[in-house]
C-alpha cells in the first residue's frame, strides 16, 4: 500500500514537472518602428498584430503565443541592437520585422545565423530575398513584383510612351523606382525624368511645376507615403499636370496607398491607376471579418491599411504554420517553405524558393473615379 | 507668354509662397534673437502645436459645438493657435530662458530647447500619432489663375498674411513706446534697465509675441505642411539657415533672405532636382557666413570682436 | 602623477571586465557602441569643453570617417587599418576646414554654420550615389576584429588611449593655451596667443578622433546609411558633453555612458522612451549646468 502510495505520488510529481518543462508556447519577437518618423509603419503594424492575438485569444492549437515588441525605429543600428536583445531575453521561435528596408536587412544576417525566421512584411527591397537567407520569408510583394505590372502595364494597357518617375528619396522609393523603369522601358517607353524628393518635402508645386513643362506626359508614376503624395498629387492637379485637373496624365502607384486617400487627396485623386493588394471592398470573408474586428477595436471610423493587413497577416502565418505541427524555428520555417495558397486578407500565400511569396493573384489594378470611389481594371 | 517665360515666372511664384511659408517661421526665430540673444531650437514645433491646435478647433470645436460655417470656423482656430503659442513661449521663457538668463550664457539654453524640442514632438506623437492629418482650410481647395500663372489660394492667404504681420510688427517696433522699449532692450539690456524699462517684462512680452506668430504660421501651414508631429522638423534647419544669411536679429534681413530661399530652392527643383535644396541652401549659407556674417542687411553693429 | 597612473591602471581593469560582467551579445554590443560614443564625446569635449568653439557639427567627421573607410575597403580592397588612417586623415581635414570658420565666427554664427557643415556632408552622402550608394546603403561589412567582446577591447583600448593623450594635453601649456582663447578670445590675442593655430588645432583633432570612431561604426552594424549621420546625431554627442561635464576630462566619458544605456534601460518604456529622454536633457541642462561632473563634485563636497 505505502509503495503504491510513494509511487502514485513520485508518477503525479514527475508528471507536474514535466508538464511544466514542456509548457507548449511559440516564441514571436516583433521588430517594428514604434518611434521617430517610422513610427507611421510600427503604429499600424503593431494594431494589426495586436487585433490577430486578440482574436486568437493568444493561442493556437494549445499552444500560447507569447510577443515582445521591440523599436527599431528604422534604424539598421537600433534593428541591430533590438534583435540581439530579443534573441537574447526571448529566445524567439520567429521575428517579425522590419518595415524599413535598411533595418530589415541589418537583421537579416543576424537571424539567418540564430537559425530563426524572419517574417517580413513591409519592406521592397530587392536584397532581402536574393541575398541567399534560407530563414528569410517575405509577404510583401518587392520591388519587382511591383515594377512589372505598372511598367508593362502602362505601357501597353494605357499606351503610355513617356514618363516622369516621382520617388521618395529612400531605399523603398529607389528600389521602387527601379523596378517601373526597367519593365517600362523594355516594353518601348521612356522616362523623361527621375525626381526624387525627401521626407521633409512639403509642398511640391515646383515639382509639379517643372513637369508641367516637360512637354508631353503620358504617366506620373510615384511612390511616396500617403502624406505627401496628398499633397503632390494636389500640386500636379493644380499644375493642370494630370486627369483630376484638366491634364492629360495618369498617375500611377503601387500599394503603398492606403484606401482613404482619394478622399483626402480629392478632385487631384481623379484618374489615379494603382495596384492595391489590400482592397477594403473585396468580398471576401477573410476581408470583411477583419474590417468589422478592425473597427470594432479601433473606431468605426477607421478602414484599415494594407500595413495592418499585412501585419494582422502575420500572425495568421505563424497561427496556421503551428496548426500544421509547427513547434520550433525549424518547424517553422519548414511549414512555411512548404505554405500553398494559404488564404489571409492580402491575399494567397506561396512562398517560392527564396522566401519572397509568389502568387500575386491579388494584386489588381483600380482607377480612381471622377466620384472617388474605385473602379476594378480587368488587367 | 512664351513658354519659358512662364515657367520663369511661375517658379518665382512658387518660390515666393514658400518664401512667405519660411518667413512665417522665421520671423519669431529673429524676433527672440534680436532681443534675447537665444535661439528657440523649440521655435518651428510651436508651429506644429499650432498647426494641430487650429486643426482641432477648426473640425472639432468650431464646426461641431458652435457650429460656425467653415470660414468663421478657420478664423476661430487661427485665434486658437495663436492663443497657444503664446501660451507656450510664456511656459518655455518661464522654464528655460529666464532661469538661465543671467549666467549670460549662449549654449545651455540651446540645449535646453533641444529638449524641449524633443519633448514637444514626442509628445504630439504620443497624443496624435504618425499618421497625417488632413486638416482642409476653406481656402487650401481653390485655386487662383491668372493667365498662364496659378497657385492656391491657401498661399495667397500666406503670402497675405505673412506681409501683413510683417508690416505690423515693423510698425509696432518703430512707432509704439512698446516696441521702443524692446528695441531698447535688445541693443543694451543694462541702460534700458537703468532707465526704468523691467527688461525681463519686456522680454517675456517678446517671446509671447514671437510665439504667438508660430502658433499662427502653424494654422496657416497646416493645410499645407504634411501634417503630423514631424512637420517643424521638416522646417527648422532652413528656418535657422535663414535668420543667419538674413542677419540674426534682423528683421528686414529675414525677409529678404526668407523670399530668397524660397526662390532657390524652387529653381533649384526646376533645374537640379528636389534632393540638392539643402545643399544648395546650406552651401548659399556658408559663403554668406564667409562674405558677410553680418547678414545681408547689417543693421547691427558687429558684436563678435 | 601617481595617482593618476592608479586610475588610469584601475580604469583598464574595470574595462577589461566589462565584457564579462555583461555577458550577452546584446549588452556586449551596447558596450561597443558605449566605447565608440566615448571616443565622439572626448573629440567633440576638446573643441567644445576645452577649446570654447560651439560646434553642432561633429556628427559630419563621424560620417566622413565611416564612410572613406568603408568605400576604401570595399570598392577599393584596402585593408581596415590603412582605409581607418585614411579615413582619420580626411575627416582631421575637414576638421580644419571647420575650423577655417571658427576664426572668424563666434557663438552661434558658429553654431549654425557648424550646422551647416553637417547638413552639407549628410546631403553629399544622400546625393553622391556613385560614390557612397547614398540611401541604398553599403551592405555585408565586416569589423576588423569579429567577436565583439574583441571589437570592444579594440575601441575601448583605443579610447582609453586617447584619453590618457587627451589628459595629458590638456594639461600641459597647450592646454592652458585652449582654454584662454575659450575663456576670452581677445585677451588671449593680445598675449600673443594665435587663435587661428590654436582653433585649427582643436578642430582638426576632433574631427580626426570622430573620424577614428567613425571607422568602427559600419562594421559593427553591418550596414551602412547616410540616415545614421544625420544632424540628431550631431546633437546626441552635444548632450553626451553637456550631461556629463562640459569642460572636464571625465564628463564626456560619464555623459557617454549614461547617454548610451539610457535609451537601452528605458525601452521597457516603450513610447515614452523618447520623451523622457528629452525631459532629462532639459533638467539636466537647467539644473545642474556643469553636469553630472558637477553634481558628484557638490555631493562629495570637493570644491
Amino acid at each position: 500500500m505505502k509503495l503504491a502510495l510513494k509511487t502514485a505520488v513520485l508518477a503525479f510529481a514527475f508528471a507536474a514537472l514535466g508538464a511544466q518543462a514542456q509548457e507548449r508556447v511559440i516564441r514571436i519577437g516583433v521588430l517594428m518602428p514604434i518611434s521617430g518618423p517610422g513610427s507611421y509603419f510600427g503604429v499600424m503594424g503593431k494594431e494589426g498584430i495586436d487585433l490577430a492575438l486578440e482574436q486568437l485569444k493568444g493561442s493556437v492549437s494549445g499552444y500560447r503565443l507569447q510577443v515582445q515588441y521591440e523599436d527599431s525605429a528604422c534604424s539598421p543600428l537600433q534593428a541591430t541592437n533590438t534583435v540581439k536583445r530579443v534573441l537574447e531575453q526571448l529566445k524567439p521561435h520567429i521575428v517579425i520585422g522590419e518595415e524599413c528596408s535598411d533595418a530589415s536587412l541589418a537583421i537579416a544576417p543576424i537571424l539567418e545565423q540564430a537559425k530563426v525566421v524572419q517574417l517580413n512584411a513591409g519592406s521592397v527591397t530587392m536584397k532581402l530575398t536574393e541575398s541567399g537567407y534560407k530563414y528569410v520569408f517575405r509577404i510583401f510583394p518587392n520591388g519587382e513584383q511591383q515594377g512589372l505590372p505598372l511598367g508593362r502595364n502602362a505601357y501597353t494597357k494605357l499606351g503610355a510612351r513617356t514618363a516622369v518617375l516621382l520617388y521618395e528619396k529612400t531605399n523603398a522609393g529607389v528600389d521602387s523606382a527601379d523596378g517601373f523603369e526597367k519593365h517600362f522601358v523594355a516594353a518601348g517607353g521612356k522616362i523623361l525624368a527621375r525626381i526624387d524628393f525627401g521626407r521633409d518635402v512639403n509642398d511640391f508645386t515646383a515639382i509639379a511645376t517643372r513637369i508641367a513643362a516637360l512637354g508631353k506626359v503620358d504617366v506620373l508614376p510615384t511612390f511616396g507615403l500617403e502624406g505627401q503624395q496628398v499633397r503632390l498629387s494636389q500640386a500636379l492637379a493644380q499644375a493642370r499636370v494630370v486627369k483630376g485637373g484638366g491634364g492629360n496624365a495618369v498617375q500611377m502607384g503601387s500599394i503603398w496607398l492606403p484606401y482613404g486617400f482619394d478622399q483626402k487627396a480629392g478632385a487631384a485623386a481623379e484618374g489615379y491607376i494603382r495596384i492595391v493588394q489590400f482592397d477594403p471592398t473585396e468580398k471576401r470573408s477573410i476581408v470583411q471579418d477583419f474590417i468589422k474586428a478592425f473597427r470594432a477595436k479601433y473606431g468605426a471610423d477607421r478602414v484599415p491599411t494594407h500595413i495592418n493587413a499585412h501585419a494582422y497577416d502575420t500572425i495568421l502565418l505563424v497561427a496556421e504554420a503551428v496548426r500544421r505541427g509547427a513547434t520550433d524555428s525549424e518547424s517553422i520555417r519548414d511549414r512555411f517553405s512548404k505554405f500553398r495558397d494559404v488564404e489571409v486578407t492580402t491575399g494567397r500565400i506561396s512562398f517560392g524558393p527564396n522566401g519572397q511569396t509568389t502568387d500575386l493573384s491579388v494584386i489588381h489594378f483600380i482607377e480612381t473615379q471622377k466620384d472617388l470611389t474605385w473602379k476594378g481594371l480587368d488587367w | 507668354m512664351t513658354d519659358l517665360l512662364a515657367l520663369f515666372v511661375q517658379q518665382s511664384v512658387n518660390g515666393v509662397y514658400l518664401g512667405c511659408l519660411y518667413v512665417m517661421v522665421a520671423l519669431g526665430l529673429t524676433l527672440i534673437y534680436g532681443v534675447l540673444n537665444q535661439i528657440n531650437f523649440a521655435h518651428a514645433d510651436f508651429v506644429t502645436v499650432g498647426a494641430f491646435a487650429a486643426l482641432f478647433t477648426a473640425t472639432r470645436f468650431a464646426t461641431k459645438v458652435l457650429g460656425l460655417p467653415d470660414t468663421g470656423a478657420y478664423l476661430l482656430s487661427m485665434v486658437a493657435a495663436l492663443g497657444t503659442g503664446a501660451l507656450l513661449g510664456l511656459a518655455v521663457n518661464a522654464a528655460v530662458f529666464a532661469p538661465l538668463r543671467e549666467r549670460g550664457d549662449e549654449l545651455r539654453p540651446l540645449i535646453a530647447t533641444i529638449g524641449v524640442s524633443v519633448i514637444i514632438e514626442n509628445g504630439q506623437l504620443w497624443l496624435f500619432g504618425p499618421i497625417p492629418y488632413q486638416f482642409d482650410s476653406p481656402f487650401s481647395r481653390e485655386t487662383i489663375r491668372v493667365g498662364r500663372i496659378f497657385f492656391s489660394m491657401q498661399s495667397a492667404l500666406v503670402v497675405a498674411v505673412s506681409a501683413a504681420a510683417i508690416a505690423a510688427l515693423y510698425a509696432f517696433m518703430k512707432f509704439t513706446f512698446l516696441g521702443k522699449a524692446l528695441r531698447a532692450v535688445a541693443q543694451d539690456r543694462e541702460t534700458a534697465g537703468l532707465m526704468g524699462i523691467n527688461p525681463n517684462l519686456l522680454i517675456a512680452i517678446t517671446i509671447v509675441i514671437a510665439s504667438a506668430l508660430a502658433g499662427v504660421a502653424g494654422a496657416l501651414l497646416g493645410p499645407v505642411l504634411v501634417l503630423t508631429p514631424f512637420a517643424g522638423a521638416s522646417v527648422i534647419v532652413k528656418a535657422f539657415a535663414i535668420v543667419i544669411i538674413g542677419g540674426f536679429g534682423n528683421m528686414q534681413g529675414t525677409i529678404i533672405a526668407g523670399l530668397l530661399v524660397g526662390i532657390i530652392e524652387a529653381f533649384t527643383v526646376q533645374y537640379l532636382g528636389s534632393g540638392l535644396i539643402d545643399l544648395v541652401v546650406f552651401v548659399l549659407l556658408l559663403v554668406m557666413l564667409v562674405v558677410r556674417p553680418t547678414g545681408l542687411i547689417a543693421e547691427r553693429k558687429e558684436e563678435n570682436v | 602623477m601617481r595617482v593618476r597612473i592608479v586610475s588610469v591602471l584601475i580604469a583598464i581593469l574595470v574595462v577589461a571586465a566589462l565584457p564579462w560582467l555583461l555577458q550577452t551579445p546584446y549588452w556586449r554590443g551596447i558596450l561597443v557602441l558605449c566605447a565608440m560614443n566615448v571616443l565622439l564625446a572626448l573629440s567633440l569635449n576638446l573643441v567644445l569643453g576645452y577649446t570654447g568653439q560651439l560646434n553642432l557639427g561633429q556628427s559630419a567627421f563621424f560620417a566622413i570617417g565611416a564612410y572613406v573607410s568603408t568605400i576604401l575597403i570595399k570598392s577599393y580592397g584596402w585593408s581596415f587599418w590603412l582605409a581607418a588612417l585614411a579615413a582619420v586623415g580626411g575627416a582631421g581635414l575637414l576638421g580644419l576646414a571647420l575650423a577655417a570658420f571658427a576664426v572668424r565666427l563666434r557663438g552661434h554664427y558658429l553654431a549654425i554654420a557648424s550646422l551647416g557643415f553637417a547638413v552639407i556632408t549628410y546631403q553629399v552622402l544622400i546625393n553622391w550615389e556613385n560614390v557612397t550608394q547614398g540611401v541604398r546603403g553599403i551592405y555585408g561589412i565586416l569589423p576588423p576584429v569579429r567577436s565583439t567582446i574583441g571589437l570592444f577591447y579594440l575601441v575601448a583600448g583605443i579610447a582609453v588611449l586617447v584619453y590618457v593623450l587627451m589628459d595629458n594635453l590638456v594639461r600641459s601649456p597647450i592646454g592652458e593655451t585652449l582654454r584662454a582663447i575659450r575663456e576670452d578670445e581677445v585677451s588671449a590675442a593680445s598675449l600673443g596667443i594665435n587663435g587661428a593655430v590654436w582653433k585649427a588645432f582643436a578642430f582638426g583633432v576632433g574631427a580626426a578622433i570622430a573620424g577614428l570612431a567613425g571607422c568602427f561604426y559600419p562594421g559593427f552594424v553591418g550596414t551602412l546609411v547616410p540616415e545614421a549621420f544625420n544632424i540628431v546625431e550631431s546633437f546626441t554627442m552635444l548632450a553626451m558633453v553637456i550631461v556629463g561635464g562640459m569642460g572636464t576630462m571625465i564628463g564626456p566619458v560619464i555623459g557617454a555612458i549614461v547617454l548610451t544605456f539610457l535609451p537601452e534601460v528605458l525601452r521597457d518604456f516603450g513610447e515614452f522612451r523618447l520623451m523622457i529622454y528629452g525631459l532629462a536633457l532639459t533638467l539636466v541642462v537647467l539644473f545642474m549646468p556643469g553636469g553630472i561632473v558637477q553634481a558628484w563634485r557638490a555631493l562629495t563636497g570637493r570644491r
